[in-house]
C-alpha cells in the first residue's frame, strides 16, 4: 500500500514532463494519455532493475522514448495519417500571444510555430528526439548520449543536422509563399 | 546613394543577418514547451493499475523450536553416553559434562519460556 502511494507521488512529480515529451515526440494529443500510462507502468515494472546509476528523469526520458517510436511503429503499420498538434483546438501556441505585440505580429508567429511544429515531425526520429530533448527539455550533450545510448560526437551531429534540416525546410516553405504571392499579386 | 545598388559584402551580410534571425526564431519556437492537459486524476489511475505484488505468506513456521528439540535430543544423548565414563574423574571429562548439562537446562529453560509466551 505505501509503494502504490510513493509511487503515485512519484507520478504526479514526472506526469507533466512525461506528457510533454511525448506530446512533441508523437506530435499528437491522440492517445497521450495512454502513453504516459504505459511509461510510468513500464517504469514500475523496471523499478527493481533500477540500480540508481542514473536519475530517475533520465530513467523516465529513455522509457518515454522507446514509448514514442513504439507508437511511430504502430502508426506505421496503421498507416494512419496522424492529426498534428497546430490541427487540434490547442492552446500552447496561444502562449505566444503578448500584449505589447500586434495582431499581425502574434498571426505571424503563430504560423512561425505552427511550420516548425510541422517541419519537426518530418524529421527523422532520433533528429526530432534529440532536438526536443536539448531544447525543449534543457538536457546537456551527456545526459541525451546517456538516454539514447549514443556516443555524444554522435548527438551533437544529428543536433546539427536536425537544426540545418528545419532551417532549410523553413526558407523553402517562406520561398515558396513569397512566390506565390508575388504570382497573384501579377 | 540611396540608389546606389547593393554591393555584394552588403547581400552576404544582409543573407547572414537574415539568417541570424531565422536561427534565434527557430530556436526560440523550439523552446516553446507545450503546456499539456494531465487529467487530474492521472496518478491515481496509474497507481490502481500496478500490478498486485506477491502476497506475503502469514503460515507461521516452526523451524528453529525444531532445531532446539534436535539439539536437546542429541545433548541428552552425549550426556547419557559420557555418563558411564564420568568414574574416572578427570578434569576434562567433568568439564564436558557440566557444558552439556548447563546446555541442555538452558535449552529447556529457553523452550518452556516460549512455550509459556505463547500461550
Amino acid at each position: 500500500m505505501d509503494t502504490d502511494l510513493s509511487f503515485e507521488h512519484l507520478v504526479r512529480d514526472h506526469q507533466a514532463m512525461v506528457f510533454r515529451t511525448l506530446l512533441r515526440l508523437t506530435g499528437s494529443r491522440e492517445h497521450v494519455d495512454d502513453l504516459a500510462q504505459d511509461v510510468f507502468l513500464r517504469l514500475y515494472r523496471a523499478l527493481p532493475s533500477f540500480r540508481g546509476e542514473a536519475l530517475i528523469t533520465t530513467y523516465l526520458y529513455r522509457i518515454a522514448v522507446n514509448v514514442a517510436q513504439d507508437e511511430w511503429k504502430r502508426r506505421r503499420r496503421e498507416d494512419r495519417s496522424h492529426v498534428s498538434l497546430s490541427d487540434e483546438t490547442s492552446c500552447w501556441e496561444e502562449r505566444l500571444e503578448h500584449p505589447d505585440r500586434n495582431a499581425e505580429q502574434q498571426i505571424e508567429e503563430r504560423e512561425f510555430q505552427q511550420t516548425v511544429e510541422e517541419q519537426l515531425l518530418l524529421l527523422s526520429q532520433i533528429e526530432r528526439t534529440v532536438l526536443v530533448l536539448y531544447h525543449q527539455e534543457e538536457r546537456t550533450y551527456e545526459e541525451i548520449a546517456h538516454v539514447l545510448s549514443l556516443p555524444i560526437g554522435t548527438v551533437r551531429t544529428h543536433l546539427h543536422r536536425g537544426r540545418k534540416k528545419l532551417r532549410e525546410a523553413i526558407l523553402e516553405r517562406q520561398n515558396n509563399e513569397r512566390r506565390a504571392s508575388c504570382e497573384t499579386n501579377r | 546613394m540611396r540608389d546606389e545598388p547593393l554591393s555584394n559584402w552588403d547581400q552576404t551580410a544582409m543573407k547572414t543577418d537574415q539568417m541570424d534571425q531565422l536561427d534565434q526564431r527557430l530556436i526560440h519556437a523550439l523552446e516553446i514547451a507545450p503546456e499539456p492537459r494531465v487529467p487530474t486524476d492521472f496518478a491515481a489511475r496509474v497507481a490502481s493499475l500496478l500490478p498486485a505484488r506477491r502476497p506475503v505468506s502469514l503460515t507461521p513456521t516452526y523451524y528453529g523450536r525444531y532445531a532446539m528439540i534436535a539439539s536437546m535430543v542429541i545433548l541428552l544423548a552425549a550426556l547419557l553416553l559420557l555418563a558411564p565414563h564420568t568414574t574416572d574423574r578427570s578434569a576434562f571429562g567433568l568439564t564436558l559434562q557440566w557444558l552439556l548439562c548447563a546446555q541442555f537446562i538452558g535449552l529447556a529453560v529457553w523452550l518452556s519460556a516460549r512455550r509459556h509466551g505463547e500461550s
